[in-house]
């Protein structure tokens, strides 16, 4: 099978500490493929890396058999990426973000402002259009970026926490979109802390820690027989806590 | 209950504070920076109490104003002030905004500039002493409620200018009054020299007797001669104005925890027709909206109207033409770090594919817009009034040359020296505090003053030598350094576009840093010193002490000495001290720049 995204041998160190460490992985084209790791592990650095935002000190990735690092041009055309925690023009609405960066990727205007408001509208982020982005909530801003990634209708979408700080009838709305990119030949990879979410939507997982792999395939063969809950508490090595010691908690 | 907690609160903060300053205490370049100001701050002092002993009271009337000035307008220049402990740490704990804000000022005293403040006021019981034992008793009290004032006063300040950022006109008139005090620091020998030719010293002096600066000197004073009423009056006026200083602060402080910041509605909305266009209406619509962007373009416009109509005041219009330019150079300056305060934003730019080229363009295209028009019909109008038909071909070769050079540097610096700051969404209530690097961002404002004004030189050399020549001469460099400084900064862009985001998203990584302090440590103290002293005040001889006399001498201007050197030699050693005291200005800046240069390369072998 083709890969729509491969990361090979991904490697970063920030000072004494080893963020990512000779990561690989590879998505089949048409997967969703979710990314677990607990916080730290390493998920935003190494897709970071992938996509082309961060350069490896070891390593690349391919988006379709395009090296990013290579031809980073070329591949970018090819994605469609959410970042987690990073800016926006700010002084834009979002109908405006969505126009000045369609218009930058050389969409003609007409077809830019069709799909500006088909996805502002879809997104319900239309009812805002006359706010700046610096006053959108969290969730907003997710909903925003995530039409960012999908302006330019990419085969590849790699999105790192698209659910978070989203409500749940928007978070509905986005778990539609995904499953009807992915009918239409599509490939998503996600990173998520939340399992019942990744259990639902992906149909292969990998499990991140310490900035390696420590198993990947599909859901099934991951969990092997159990819930992916507790394979993944088992695969990362740490035991849940919370029951010994805050007794004055039921004070 | 009330008291007690609010005594708890303040130890907290002020051992937070401290535990801040301990920490900034490991980083060499931040020690240097604060040694450099404590420095010249006792320097100040000692100059204070040194006027105390002399027993001029006039002289320590305003020089005490001057010390109230410095504290309420310091913060405006250095990044809104001391902001080690933001209010928005405390917001979620249930604190009454009182005891809050009694912590917050608590803390506000610990730290070096209150101490050198209080060295200075300690002036007041030098003077006390000279009068009696029991008037210097008197004075103590009062030196602490000075000094409480000037604190407090800076805080207010602080406040005020965040509510006047949050809309238009506020941040217009925040800029003007910035501009005319800047221009006032470089070019206000000219308005005193006015004042002192028609006697106006008593009263200056007078007024710093009615400012609030001057009430701890009025109540000594008059303990030295018995006049208690006066005493009281004076001490209680102190304590007034602290607590009405103090519960305005207060309500200042729980409006910007809860204040929303929600842009204004948008006027005109983005549309374009290509890559280039999209870019450009972006970029313009940063500059319309962003009061930071309007505070900064209104200041350099005022700045140079300011910095050149001041001479007027002693009858010298000779400056007139070089209002657009000047407004140039500071506009130029402000604006070096467009990638920098844009922050993280840049990832859009790096995820699309040939959108960096378009991007530097439209941000040169913005400035162009912003500045060019105004610049060009301040010179026109204001050559025009000059009546000096000499200047028409000086001024219309530097003004392209100028324009060119400062749209060249302003995107080619943002690319390479570009100084982190916080992400305008996760900014605290003071929007004049954008990071923790106010040193970097000061020094990357001096060092673009320095290269703007340099890019003029071969225009302003043509239009010496040979008159209208200068105008193709001028406009010719503007568009290669547009050109040219633009090209490199998006290949810059294109090929280094990963490291620029990772610099704006993480800030300096604590190796690297560690790397360039320790590059910088490597070189003897004293050299580090040096540099810095270099930097620091290389402007005094080569502004006030070569350019400024040399202008005067070129047109002629021979009634106005000030403390210009040269002028007040005999005629014929004037142009070798100006000449001297050029180079000297040149070299201190070469030097200090130099040395960083050289630690920088040290610690990136790589390049």
């Amino acid at each position: 099978m083709e890969q729509a995204f491969e990361l090979v041998g991904l490697t970063k160190v920030f000072g004494d500490e080893t963020a990512v460490d000779d990561l690989s992985l590879a998505v089949p084209k048409g997967s969703f493929f979710g990314m677990l790791g607990p916080n730290g592990a390493g998920k935003t650095t190494s897709l970071s890396m992938a996509v082309g935002l961060l350069r490896p000190d070891a390593g690349t990735a391919r988006i379709f058999g395009v090296d990013v690092w290579a031809e980073p041009a070329r591949a970018k055309a090819r994605v469609g990426v959410l970042p987690d925690g990073l800016g926006m023009p700010e002084r834009l609405t979002g109908r405006e973000v969505l126009t000045y960066l369609g218009l930058l990727r050389g969409l003609p205007a007409d077809e830019v402002s069709r799909r500006t408001t088909e996805l502002l509208e879809v997104l319900e982020l239309d009812h805002e259009d006359d706010k700046q982005v610096i006053g959108y909530s969290t969730g907003m801003r997710k909903k925003l970026g995530l039409a960012v990634a999908l302006l330019h209708a990419p085969r590849l979408l790699v999105l790192d926490e698209p659910f978070e700080a989203v409500d749940p009838v928007s978070a509905a709305t986005i778990r539609t979109i995904l499953s009807r990119f992915i009918a239409g030949g599509g490939s998503v990879v996600m990173s998520s802390h939340v399992m019942a979410l990744v259990e639902q939507l992906c149909d292969r997982v990998a499990v991140v820690a310490d900035g390696k792999v420590v198993a990947t395939g599909t859901v099934s063969e991951v969990r092997a027989g159990g819930s992916l809950e507790d394979a993944f508490v088992s695969l990362v090595g740490a035991s849940t806590r919370g029951a010994e010691g805050l007794s004055w908690l039921s004070a | 209950m009330a008291l007690g907690l609010t005594y708890a609160t303040s130890q907290t903060l002020v051992r937070m504070r401290l535990a801040a300053f301990r920490h900034a205490l490991k980083d060499q370049s931040r020690v240097s920076w604060i040694g450099t100001g404590a420095l010249l701050g006792l320097v100040l002092a000692g100059g204070t109490i040194w006027v105390a002993a002399t027993g001029d009271q006039d002289l320590l009337l305003v020089a005490l104003a001057v010390w109230m000035l410095g504290w309420v307008v310091g913060p405006l220049f250095a990044g809104g002030g001391d902001e080690t402990l933001k209010p928005e740490y405390f917001s979620m704990l249930p604190l009454t905004p009182r005891t809050l804000s009694a912590g917050l000022l608590s803390a506000a005293l610990a730290g070096v500039a209150p101490v050198i403040s209080l060295l200075a006021l300690l002036s007041l019981v030098v003077l006390g002493a000279q009068l009696s034992v029991p008037v210097a008793l008197v004075a103590l009290p009062v030196v602490v409620l000075q000094l409480l004032c000037f604190v407090l006063a800076s805080r207010l300040a602080v406040a005020v200018y965040g509510v006047l950022l949050q809309v238009r006109s506020g941040a217009v008139l925040a800029a003007v009054v910035n501009a005319f005090i800047l221009a006032f620091s470089a070019q206000g020998w000219a308005l005193i020299a006015a004042f002192v030719s028609t006697d106006v010293q008593g009263t200056m002096a007078s007024a710093a007797r009615f400012a609030p600066s001057g009430w701890g000197l009025v109540a000594v004073d008059a303990a030295g001669g018995g006049d208690w009423l006066r005493v009281l009056l004076a001490v209680a006026g102190l304590a007034v104005l602290a607590v009405v200083m103090f519960a305005a602060w207060s309500t200042l402080l729980v409006r910007r925890t809860t204040a929303s910041r929600t842009g204004r509605k948008p006027r005109r909305l983005l549309t374009g027709s290509g890559p280039r266009d999209a870019a450009a209406a972006k970029e313009v619509r940063s500059w319309t909206r962003d009061l930071l962007y309007a505070h900064r373009a209104v200041f350099a416009v005022c700045y140079g109207l300011f910095f050149c109509l001041m001479p007027l005041a002693v009858g010298w219009d000779g400056m007139l033409p070089w209002a657009g330019p000047a407004a140039l150079v500071m506009a130029g300056s402000m604006s070096a770090n467009l990638y920098g305060s844009d922050g993280t934003a840049l990832w859009t730019t790096l995820m699309t594919p040939g959108s960096a080229g378009p991007d530097v363009r439209a941000r040169q295209r913005a400035f162009l817009l912003v500045f060019g028009p105004v610049t060009v019909l301040i010179t026109v109008l204001l050559t025009w009034w000059s009546g000096s038909s000499s200047s028409w071909p000086l001024v219309l070769s530097v003004l392209p040359a100028l324009l060119g050079g400062a749209a060249g540097l302003v995107v080619a610096t943002s690319v390479f020296a570009a100084v982190p700051t916080t992400d305008a969404h996760k900014r605290s209530g003071n929007p004049l505090n954008s990071g923790e690097n106010e040193g970097e961002t000061m020094g990357i404002v001096w060092v673009m003053l320095i290269l703007v004004s340099l890019t003029a030189g071969p225009a302003l050399v043509a239009a010496l030598a040979w008159s209208w020549w200068g105008v193709p001469v001028g406009v010719a460099s503007g568009v290669l350094a547009w050109w040219y400084l633009g090209r490199v900064a998006a290949d810059r862009l294109e090929q280094r576009g990963p490291e620029l985001l990772t610099l704006l998203r993480h800030g300096r990584s604590t190796t690297e840093q560690a790397k360039k302090t320790a590059a910088l440590a490597e070189f003897p103290r004293w050299r580090r010193n040096l540099a810095n002293f270099c930097l620091g005040f290389g402007a005094i001889p080569l502004f006030p002490q070569a350019v400024v006399p040399a202008v005067f001498k070129l047109t002629g201007n021979n009634d106005t000495k000030s403390w210009f050197l040269a002028l007040h030699l005999d005629s014929r050693w004037r142009w070798p001290v100006i000449t001297l005291m050029a180079t000297l200005g040149l070299t201190m800046y070469a030097y200090g720049a130099l040395t960083y240069l050289n630690a920088k390369k040290a610690s990136r072998p790589d390049g």
